[in-house]
């Protein structure tokens, strides 16, 4: 199979901030990819190439082998942007009959409000909407070609749990066909549970690439919490399996990989310590620790 | 394309100001304007009350096809015309949809006008000459459509509406559109027959007598035809450029 996506060297700068840094990055067709990273890692930006939107500073950017203009062209894109709006004094089924009308081989009307959830309100208004139902408006204009890749900039922004839930089943359903899907975010359970691969993006570069499990496994870790009682902080980072030291007033956290062996070689290292505690890393602060890891 | 065209004149037709700035106004605007003072004279080559019909409905005319900076400014900003870019519907093929969908909105503008006009003063013309004058008044928009399109592809919303507003204003009341250009001071007077708004109410007098448009009139027109086409290719390829 060809590929889907390929960013070959692709830097992209706004005055002096570079937003996109010499990325690489290779979606084969028929993948789901999460391209996850905190708020101005570049994502959109990348995005925004990726669909011929704005051209790269350099680099090369190719969606199945050619430029990106002419995939969109030849209705092989779909997708959905972060603040792409709809219009008013339009109806929800109106905005499908016109996304079907475009591309050359669309889906059925009925199974696209099915998929988008939107089978009730393919009537309503495109104005009377909530933020979550227009969200899914628009991921149904997105998908109403049956174009072979799906972009999706943070698709679920505004949506609410169940909707989101809906949503991320729709998505499922639509990627289980051959489709390719790329969605951006900033969560990692959403990565983690939708994606066949997760790619981390830290300031416009990709910093880790693999499935879910290994991306917590490299973010994964526990975090050794005790108080000082006046010792020195001299010495913490030796302690085995410790990645990070934090220090806040009298109390010490340490970053472990191996919360075991740091715990014994604290008890055996003969300092004072005191309410010892011992916690599982959040994902969102692991996430933090992996994105801003590399200087 | 034709169902992008279909889509857009469904929305245009809801929006329910459309009715209210380009039949109420213009209809109400043309009742005050020729219901004062005496109507009996001539100017432009037809008798007052027909100028003033065309005049009026050319105001009507100008005040629909402007309205489109408007509507291209709010689709800009809110990230439609974005969303539209990621389809296989071309970029060019939009703003074509938008102009010729503005150049639309004269048609019920000028009819409404002709009929008060016909209805209160008696302006009564032969069927072939009602054709034409609501033919230029219709194609003779093209110049406004385009400035419609640079005015909305280059300004944001809040400024869009009134930039438009102030620009179709002074037109028509310099054009000589509410009063005939005579009446007018001197000075002005130089100035009005070098506006787009004055030689496209030209076209719809020169109709209504059953003449053909005046060379001068046909090369101002194309002149700024041109210049308002240069400004809305040059403000549209910005935009697609920053977005």
């Amino acid at each position: 199979m060809s590929d889907a996506v390929r960013l070959h060297e692709v830097s992209k700068s706004f005055g002096d901030v570079r937003a996109v840094d010499r990325l690489d990055l290779t979606i084969a067709e028929g993948e789901t990819v999460a391209l996850l990273g905190p708020n101005g890692a570049g994502k959109s930006t990348a995005i925004g190439m990726m669909l011929g939107l704005s051209g790269p500073d350099s680099g090369t950017v190719e969606l199945f082998g050619t430029a990106p203009r002419r995939a969109v062209a030849a209705g092989r894109v779909g997708a959905m942007l972060q603040d792409a709006g709809t219009v008013p004094n339009a109806t929800v089924r109106e905005l499908v009959e016109l996304a079907r009308a475009l591309y050359p081989g669309p889906l059925p009307t009925d199974r696209i409000l099915r998929t988008a959830g939107l089978t009730e309100l393919a009537n309503r208004r495109l104005d009377k909407l909530s933020g979550g139902e227009a969200q899914r408006a628009r991921f149904a204009f997105a998908l109403a070609g049956d174009p072979r890749l799906l972009v999706l900039d943070e698709p679920t922004a505004a949506m609410d749990v169940s909707t989101r839930q809906q949503f991320w089943d729709a998505m499922r359903r639509y990627s289980a066909a051959g489709h390719t899907v790329l969605f951006a975010t900033h969560y990692l359970e959403e990565a983690d549970q939708y994606a066949d691969r997760v790619v981390v993006v830290a300031r416009g570069r990709v910093v880790a690439d693999g499935s879910g499990t290994q991306i917590k496994a490299l973010t994964g870790g526990r975090t050794v919490a005790f108080d000082l009682a006046g010792e020195a902080t001299s010495g913490l980072d030796q302690l085995p399996g410790v990645r990070a030291v934090q220090v806040r007033g009298d109390r010490a956290s340490l970053r472990s990989d191996d919360s075991d062996a740091t715990v014994a070689a604290l008890v055996r290292s003969g300092r004072c310590f005191a309410n010892l505690e011992v916690t599982g890393a959040g994902l969102q602060d692991a996430f933090l620790a992996l994105t801003s890891a590399e200087a | 394309m034709f169902s992008f065209f279909l889509f857009e004149l469904r929305r245009l037709v809801r929006e329910p100001r459309l009715l209210i700035f380009t039949v109420f106004m213009p209809v109400i605007s043309y009742v005050v304007f020729t219901g004062v003072g005496d109507m009996s004279g001539s100017t432009e080559g037809v008798s007052l009350a027909t100028a003033m019909t065309v005049g009026v409905a050319g105001y009507g005319a100008m005040t629909g096809v402007l309205s489109v900076g408007g509507g291209v400014s709010n689709e800009r900003v809110s990230g439609w015309l974005r969303q539209l870019r990621l389809t296989p519907l071309p970029p060019m093929k939009v703003v074509v949809v938008k102009g010729v969908l503005a150049t639309l909105i004269a048609i019920p503008s000028v009819l409404a006008v002709c009929l008060t006009g016909h209805l209160q003063h008696h302006v009564d013309l032969p069927a072939g000459r009602w054709l034409a004058v609501v033919a230029v008044l219709w194609l003779g928009t093209i110049p406004f459509a385009l400035l419609g399109l640079a005015i909305g592809y280059s300004l944001p919303p809040q400024i869009a509406q009134p930039a438009s507003f102030l620009t179709f204003f002074m037109l028509s009341i310099v054009g000589g559109l509410l009063v005939p250009v005579a009446v007018l001071p001197r000075w002005l007077r130089h100035i009005a027959v070098a506006l787009p708004s004055n030689r496209y109410a030209e076209l719809g007098w020169r109709a209504a007598g059953g003449h053909l448009p005046t060379m001068m009139g046909g090369a101002v027109l194309a002149g700024w035809t041109l210049l308002f086409a240069v400004l809305a290719a040059a403000a549209y390829r910005r935009s697609a450029g920053t977005r």
